[in-house]
């Protein structure tokens, strides 16, 4: 056979041709595809293993209910190593792919400001856990978040401390990351406003191995209730035991992390009597019960934040893009915002035109390892 | 006073951790002349290996020698399958290969074991003593204790016995070593396993206070780097000062200065020396005759 110049003009178009007919094939495919970076490794891989299974469980419920647009919800995970350089590229890997119409980002806001570029340059939504109050509110249309941002811990914090613990004298300590810096200054700013400035606003680095000087500063400073924000549990878990050990036993309010299951477990008894601001706490309504049954059924370990905010995150989403009816970027970001009394996991989601669902925070009691829900604080300004 | 004596105390007790890692360190650097970036790999391996034998009801001091026996074994490995082969080439592929094993370590045992950090009790039941004002951690006070005896014993075993002059001997010239009689291989060996040992000593005994996970050895190694050029690359007492000097240097800049920059006092002071005394505390000034 011989291979006319016809023939090798045919073969070359084609050849051009083809990714972009496969490329527009796969967005057109079977499923409907939902991107999720996780820290599948790294320091937070525990708590990355929960946040899948919770987004795999909300997935698993849409698809039974008739899934996306009629098309069974398809989950892509990206590991992002628990690092702001692993989650932008997770993330690249991730939006490569055109035919996924929705993401889950992080829950660490570190990791979020990281990848934020990247998402507007995509233009498609993302969902995050991610709690500093900036990242929604520094022009970035795509990001949608799914827990309570800092702004509202740190006033549900200090209303809680100076109102019902009648407690004045505070100890702010915060990690220097995004979190934590955001975190401890709304703290402050809360406690500025309830005429309760801190006595101690004290940073500390991630991963440090010894907090002695901390301790030692919180118990020169004489303050009589400390407010903390930490980002991982291990450094959670040293504070907690030398903060015990030294002697200091003020009441203690704490961020989310302070009632997340590893913290409990490797900071055992110095835990005990803490208070933790949660944006999940089983009992405190109906959608967080029904979510709390559903993962101890299928993962066998109490729910937590970790899980509850990606079950929330898929749900929402889902429910979105069948409410725009399409999966154009634009109608699911119009579609997300006009969401409105979502009863979820987390609480009753009520997205603002910053892209934040919700609008309080749950107060819980660390009770002997057990954590019972006190009350809810809701904010509506 | 009373906050300065808590500093010194919790300086010192994380000062020994680094300096029973950066002793590992220096005893592999003296006797291969590479740097062992696994080090602190061994201490993770060993926290797990505690852990896993703890967990399987074995009494603690029975975990305990398992555990080293295990780091051991993983001394004789880690001579064997990294340094072994690649005797004769210069320093830099053999610690290219020790970083290379310390990845593969750390990603074996996440995949063996998970990412979960862990749990590991302390030897006493009684977490410290109030003495005064000072509160002493019973795991620190056991640090220090153990650093002070093993201090003593590397007098003992590399100044008086005949052991301990062989290694000296290897790790000073190793053909004149060999000229001597002296098996080099079977004295790297040795080291490797001493080294493997005693990183895995630092890791079981710091485990209860800092937890065990993936993370935990490269945190104390790169200190405990840090340590060994601070006292001295290759000097044993170096090693031991440098190690304690770093913990108490961090723990009260920490505490006057500030907390968020504890890390950068460690690795200020390292680059001061690097600049003013690049042979660090006990070490000395190497110069090439023209």
């Amino acid at each position: 056979m011989r291979l006319t110049r016809r023939d090798f003009a045919a073969g070359i178009a084609a050849g051009i041709a083809a990714p972009y007919l496969i490329k527009s094939a796969n967005a057109q495919g079977a499923t409907i595809k939902i991107g999720m970076c996780a820290p599948v490794t790294g320091p937070a891989a525990e708590s990355g293993g929960y946040a899948i299974k919770g987004a795999k469980l909300a997935l698993e419920a849409v698809n039974k209910a008739g899934g996306i647009l009629g098309k069974q919800g398809e989950l892509i995970v990206e590991d992002d190593q628990t690092t702001n350089p692993g989650i932008v590229l997770a993330f690249s890997k991730l939006a490569s792919q055109p035919d996924i119409v929705g993401f889950l980002g992080s829950i660490r806001s570190t990791q979020v400001h990281a990848m934020a570029p990247d998402v507007i340059k995509l233009g498609k939504p993302v969902m995050i856990g991610g709690t500093d109050p900036n990242l929604t509110h520094m022009g970035n249309q795509w990001l949608f978040r799914c827990r309570p941002n800092d702004s509202y811990s740190g006033r549900v914090i200090a209303e809680y401390g100076v109102n019902t613990l009648a407690k004045k004298k505070w100890a702010v300590l915060h990690s220097t990351d995004a979190f934590g810096t955001a975190g401890g200054k709304a703290l402050t700013e809360a406690l500025g406003k309830l005429g309760a400035p801190p006595v101690l606003d004290q940073g500390y680095a991630n991963q440090s191995q010894d907090f002695t000087p901390v301790v030692l500063a919180i118990k020169q400073s004489g303050a009589d209730i400390l407010g903390s924000y930490f980002t991982f549990e291990n450094d959670l878990g040293i504070f907690a035991r030398q903060l015990r050990q030294l002697g200091v036993n003020i009441p203690w309010v704490g961020s989310p992390s302070i009632v997340n299951i590893t913290a409990l477990k490797l900071a055992g008894p110095a835990l005990y009597n803490t208070y933790g601001v949660a944006d999940y706490a089983e009992d405190s309504s109906e959608g967080s019960k029904a979510f709390g049954k559903i993962y101890r059924d299928a993962v066998k370990v109490a729910p937590d934040n970790q899980s509850s905010w990606t079950f929330d995150a898929i749900n929402v989403l889902s429910a979105a893009i069948n409410k725009a009816g399409s999966t154009d970027p634009g109608k699911i970001r119009e579609a997300i915002l006009a969401t409105k009394k979502f009863a979820g996991a987390e609480g009753e989601y009520n997205f603002d035109q910053n892209g934040d669902g919700l609008h309080g925070y749950n107060i819980v009691k660390n009770e002997k390892g057990t954590i019972k829900f006190d009350k809810h604080i809701e904010f509506n300004d | 006073m009373d906050l300065a004596l808590q500093l010194l105390f919790t300086g010192i007790g994380i000062g020994a951790v680094y300096a029973l890692v950066a002793l590992g360190f220096v005893l592999i650097f003296r006797a291969t002349n590479v740097v062992n970036f696994a080090q602190g790999e061994f201490s993770m391996v060993a926290a797990y290996l505690m852990v896993v034998a703890v967990e399987a009801g074995l009494p603690y001091w029975a975990a305990f020698i398992v555990a080293l026996l295990g780091m051991a074994l993983l001394g004789v490995v880690f001579n064997l399958g990294v340094y072994y082969p690649l005797r004769h080439r210069t320093y830099l592929p053999v610690i290219i290969a020790t970083i290379g094993a310390s990845i593969l370590l750390a990603n074996s045992v996440l995949a063996i074991y998970g990412p979960q950090p862990q749990v590991l009790e302390g030897w006493f039941e009684t977490p410290g003593i109030q003495v005064g004002p000072v509160y002493l951690d019973s795991q620190y006070l056991l640090i220090i204790g153990v650093t002070i005896c093993l201090v003593i014993f590397n007098f003992w075993f590399f100044e008086k016995t005949l052991l301990g002059k062989k290694l000296q001997a290897t790790s000073q010239d190793k053909e004149m070593a060999s000229l001597l009689g002296i098996s080099v291989s079977t004295m790297i060996m040795i080291t490797f396993i001493y080294s493997a040992v005693l990183g895995g000593l630092a890791g079981i005994l710091v485990a209860p206070v800092l937890f065990v996970s993936i993370q935990m050895g490269s945190t104390i190694a790169l200190k405990a780097f840090a340590a060994t050029i601070i006292g001295g690359f290759g000097d044993v007492a170096g090693a031991i000062i440098g190690g304690l000097a770093l913990g108490v240097i961090e723990t009260f800049g920490a505490a006057y200065i500030s907390v968020p920059y504890k890390d950068g006092f460690a690795f200020l002071v390292l680059v001061a020396f690097l600049i003013f005394r690049p042979q660090g505390i006990f070490g000395e000034r190497v110069a090439e005759k023209a």
